[in-house]
């Protein structure tokens, strides 16, 4: 496959990140051998198999509909971002 | 200028009633609450943190799926649905993408058309964010407050049908006991897809969606709103954009939101850290038996007793149509009325749903109204009493008595008043005057025996007593 | 892994273990030493000792933390920038449970940034430094507890095992790692790699140490929904008599030290009287894609919520929200968490699904099927970990592709939740530890650690 720029722009968007030119270029490289590398599975059938997502045996697992104390208070929660205001958390405006 | 035909296809997300969150156990009613004070380390996604589902959820998605006539998969499963927004805690939701766990029903409206459910999934809130000048403020309450997207297919073909079919839709989510169906506080959201094609064409135009609907009534007039504007730029010959726009109610109008560069890439994944949904036939059969009455069992019960259109109007509170089902079916009528002509005029009747008068309150009553012991007015009266702190624990003939409103139905202690009012010399010229023919004078007459009755005589039989005595 | 008698007082072994770790600091092992912290509990412990009261399986053993899982001595950073000024109000647990039998953490550990790598070269705080030559890489991506164990330092530590992150550097430096089957040790409050294949285990000197570890921190936990209902206590080790060896994995990959490793111990077990079996085992050759597929598809999910937001680094080059975001990723991750990050968004992008994400998960289903079948003519199967003993500094860490075709045996078996022992296997003509893994059917951890006490 080839990694255009392009792509590479594209990856860096959906990973939010905001690359310098030169790391574009360089992870661009490291990209395309990766994606290289992982295209050999185009090669080994797989017709008719089903897709392992999870690899243990459990089903249905859930939980009571009770409320229950948390391990951590809203306090120190807020307190681990950068800004608060009013018991949340303060970000430049969103347009 | 040129007809087309409106295609409208809705997805609605319902947020349901559970007592906790979908994945970590706590507060999920964040109504009136501090921001961030439902909020888990889970819902805060620190490093870590897995989800742990909520079991209610799922039981609540099979009576969801049940009233509306869909199939529920034995087989689901949650993914992940990823997009950057400081709404979202993880950088993406979970939802139920390739496996949800209601499949294809359908809704029937009032007039009996079916709209048919193309599926609806399970999936997690978003959290809310509050812009000011120049920051905004993030609140994670409603992070994670379970919901289902309920996805119709095209088969909505006016404003009017719009407006109906959401209505439906939150009856039968409201009377499945799924939600608190709020609409004001957005436990019920629409968005809603509008498309034009030229009457008779077999496809479909290009369709615009106007997104966060909180009500039936905008929905409504978005879709007029959506049928001018695509109708006004078709007859131009111009070309409809495929495109999200925003409905204002101040304006009446819709606008386009920002528009994405590129289409977004939601890149969805298995979930993996949720074990799949396997439910049994009877598991599936056990929580479905526990679906309460539907509107529309409800309609057919009531359909040769109440009015048709007082019947709409009761069905949009579930309390009311609860308490009709409890009483005997010659009571039902009588209830009906006073329920439509008092409750729903009283400015706080949604508090008053809260607090209903028992079905043996509501009987006596009946029965006194009916045995002309109360006249409809006093009966009124009495049913407001209910309502009354002071006076709800009594019973009807206790407040009836209390309030000095039974009516004098007995016959010989009537026509003494009668007698007495008619002895009275105020009353000379009226009687000459009725004798003379002026019908109108009983009017009057008949205001003096209740006068002189203290409002407890029946005034029927009063008039009666008077004509005869009158006439001789 | 004897506790604290009255010969020798926690204190004491937590002031050796402190010590020992100052002397070892150019190792760079540590990312946080817990002294004020591993005093006060040792004094603690010792008090309840001499007052006759109680005390915990573990009373008194210093251990050493991997920097990924959460506890709330010093900050938990996953050895990123990123997470470098995260302090959690959160304790894993796994921590939990070794803190109630009493066992002290002496330090958080250096690793791989977010258990990318294969070396621990890809941390944020620099390398650590292999056990039996400072020029070598300490083998990753759970360098930092590899060494304070072989090291001696600590009597053992933790460690995350994705894709071979216990097993590789266990091998690479000559002590026991373990992987348990995926599900018997609770991931809550552990740094999420990949989800799926995610696995906490052990470093330890002794396969006695490692089953006792194991009874302490296996089980079922209700805030992780993904963990199997208790097993490990309850199951029985079963006699191991055939030994699987895969004839598949190719010769030229597998340098000679290792081969000659193999080798060796093969010989040593069919005098012992075990039977070996050859395996021909076709789909694993593809293992190393499908786990370069299905890991970085999760690893860029799961790293979505590191955004500067609401913990960790927020860059200060902020101009706008969409800034907070691209600016606090691009500066708070290292390149091979971008690579990853990047490869994982591609793998599920709309129009390469198919080809890659699911074609990698059906790829999953025939490895698993090929170890069923393995396990049907064998009770356990024996292969080595990695291709090469320990490699020097730098040489790979510029070339991602080589550094996985470093963990290409050791994955198969994060793919289908397979237990793997890492068990030391002699030391090289280069004077490097080797290291070879023994792999069980799922829930067969017991027999794996068994079998390792009689092949001692």
């Amino acid at each position: 496959m080839d990694t255009s720029d392009k792509q590479i722009e594209h990856l860096a968007k959906l990973s939010d990140f905001s690359l310098s030119e030169k790391d574009s270029k360089s992870l661009g490289k490291d990209l395309e051998s990766i994606i290289n590398y992982i295209s050999q599975l185009d090669e080994l059938d797989t017709k008719d198999v089903e897709p392992t997502y999870q690899v243990f045996e459990m089903e249905n697992v859930w939980r009571d509909d009770e409320i229950i104390p948390q391990e951590a208070t809203r306090e120190e929660l807020l307190a681990l971002s950068k800004e608060q205001e009013d018991n949340q958390i303060k970000i430049p405006k969103v347009l | 200028m040129s007809r087309y035909e409106i295609t409208v296809g809705i997805e609605c997300h319902v947020q349901l009633s559970t007592k906790t969150k979908l994945f970590s156990e706590v507060d999920n009613d964040a109504r009136g609450k501090e921001p961030n004070s439902c909020v888990s380390p889970v819902d805060y996604a620190l490093p870590g943190m897995l989800p742990r589902l909520n079991g209610e959820a799922i039981k609540f998605a099979i009576r969801a799926g049940k009233a509306m006539n869909c199939e529920i998969n034995p087989n689901s499963r949650f993914d992940r649905k990823h997009y950057f927004y400081p709404d979202s805690p993880k950088g993406y939701q979970i939802t139920q993408f390739y496996h949800p766990i209601i499949g294809a029903g359908y809704i029937e409206l009032p007039d009996g058309t079916k709209i048919r459910i193309e599926h609806a999934h399970l999936e997690g809130d978003a959290g809310k964010l509050t812009h000011f000048s120049n920051y905004s403020l993030v609140d994670l309450n409603r992070v994670d407050t379970p919901l289902i997207e309920i996805v119709s297919m095209p088969d909505i073909h006016s404003a009017k049908q719009a407006h109906d079919y959401c209505k439906e839709l939150w009856r039968a989510m409201v009377y499945a006991g799924v939600t608190n169906g709020d609409l004001y506080n957005g436990n019920m959201r629409f968005d809603v897809n509008i498309s034009l094609a030229p009457e008779g064409s077999d496809k479909l135009g290009t369709r615009a969606e106007i997104k966060n609907l909180n009500s039936f009534r905008s929905v409504e007039h978005a879709v007029e709103y959506e049928y001018e504007r695509q109708s006004k730029l078709l007859d131009k010959g111009e070309k409809i954009k495929q495109e999200t726009r925003g409905w204002s109610d101040a304006t009446g109008k819709t606008t386009p939101q920002r528009s994405k560069e590129e289409a977004q890439d939601y890149r969805y994944m298995p979930e993996p850290d949720l074990p799949p949904i396997r439910l049994s036939k009877k598991f599936i059969e056990e929580e479905a038996a526990k679906l309460p009455t539907t509107p529309k069992q409800y309609r057919e019960k009531f359909k040769n007793i109440i009015a048709n259109d007082t019947l709409e109007i009761l069905l949009d509170y579930k309390p009311l149509m609860e308490k009709l089902a409890e009483l005997k079916e010659k009571s039902v009528a009588r209830v009906s009325n006073l329920f439509t002509s008092v409750l729903l005029a009283e400015e706080k009747s949604v508090e008053m749903l809260n607090s209903l008068p028992t079905a043996t309150q509501l009987s006596e009553l009946c029965e006194m109204t009916e045995k002309k012991e109360l006249s409809s007015t006093a009966s009124k009266e009495v049913f407001l009493r209910f309502f009354d702190p002071d006076m709800k624990q009594k019973t009807a003939r206790d407040i009836a008595k209390e309030l000095n409103l039974l009516q004098e139905n007995d016959l010989s202690a009537l026509e003494k008043i009668v007698d007495g009012v008619l002895a009275n010399p105020a009353t000379k010229q009226a009687q000459e005057d009725f004798k003379a023919g002026q019908e109108k004078v009983i009017g009057f007459l008949v205001g003096q025996v209740m006068k002189a009755s203290q409002g407890k005589a029946n005034p029927s039989s009063a008039q009666e007593i008077l004509r005869q005595k009158l006439k001789n | 892994m004897k506790i604290a008698n009255k010969t020798v007082t926690a204190t004491q072994l937590v002031k050796d273990a402190l010590a020992k770790a100052k002397h070892f600091e150019d190792y760079n092992i540590f990312t946080f030493l817990n002294e004020e912290g591993a005093l006060k509990k040792a004094a603690e412990i010792d008090k309840r000792i001499a007052n006759g009261e109680k005390v915990g399986k573990l009373a008194g053993v210093p251990y050493a933390l991997k920097d990924n899982f959460l506890s709330k001595e010093g900050n938990t950073t996953a050895s990123s920038k990123i997470l470098e000024p995260f302090k959690s109000p959160i304790t894993a647990t796994a921590v939990k449970k070794l803190e109630d039998e009493d066992a002290i953490m002496i330090g958080r550990t250096n690793m791989d940034s977010f258990a990318h790598g294969s070396s621990t070269e890809n941390s944020y705080f620099g390398p650590t430094l292999n056990s039996a030559d400072k020029a070598r890489v300490a083998g990753g991506s759970s360098g930092g507890s590899a060494v304070a164990v072989a090291l001696d330092i600590v009597e053992f530590a933790t460690g995350t095992d994705t894709g071979g992150s216990i097993r590789q550097p266990a091998s690479f430096n000559g002590i026991y790692g373990l992987k348990p089957t995926y599900g018997t040790i609770s991931r809550y409050g552990v740094i999420a790699m990949a989800s799926s294949t995610d696995c906490i285990g052990f470093f330890t000197k002794t396969p006695e140490d490692m089953d006792l570890l194991m009874s302490i921190t296996a089980g079922q936990d209700k805030n992780d929904l993904t963990t199997l209902p208790d097993y490990y206590d309850k199951s029985e080790a079963k006699e191991v008599k055939k030994v699987g060896i895969i004839k598949d994995f190719d010769n030229d990959a597998v340098s000679p030290e290792l081969s000659h490793a193999l080798k060796i111990k093969v010989e040593k077990l069919k005098k012992q009287g075990y039977e070996i079996v050859e395996l021909s085992m076709p789909s694993l050759k593809y293992a190393l894609a499908v786990y370069y597929i299905i890991v970085p598809a999760e690893i860029a999910s799961n790293l979505s919520r590191y955004d500067g937001i609401r913990y960790g680094f927020r860059s200060d080059n902020i101009t706008d929200l969409e800034s907070i975001y691209t600016s606090s990723r691009n500066e708070g991750f290292m390149d091979e968490n971008k690579r990853r990050i990047m490869i994982g968004n591609f793998v599920l992008s709309s129009g390469f699904y198919d080809a890659y994400y699911l074609k990698a998960q059906k790829a999953r289903t025939l490895i698993i099927k090929e170890y069923e079948e393995a396990f049907k003519k064998c009770d356990v199967i024996l292969t080595p970990v990695s291709p090469n003993q320990a490699f020097k500094l730098g040489e790979k860490v510029n070339d991602p592709v080589s550094m996985y075709l470093e963990d290409v045996m050791s994955v198969p078996i994060n793919l289908a939740g397979l237990p793997g022992l890492t068990i030391p296997a002699g030391t090289s003509e280069k004077g490097l530890p080797t290291g070879l893994q023994l792999i069980g059917p799922r829930r067969s951890d017991k027999t794996l650690i068994n079998f390792a006490k009689e092949l001692k």
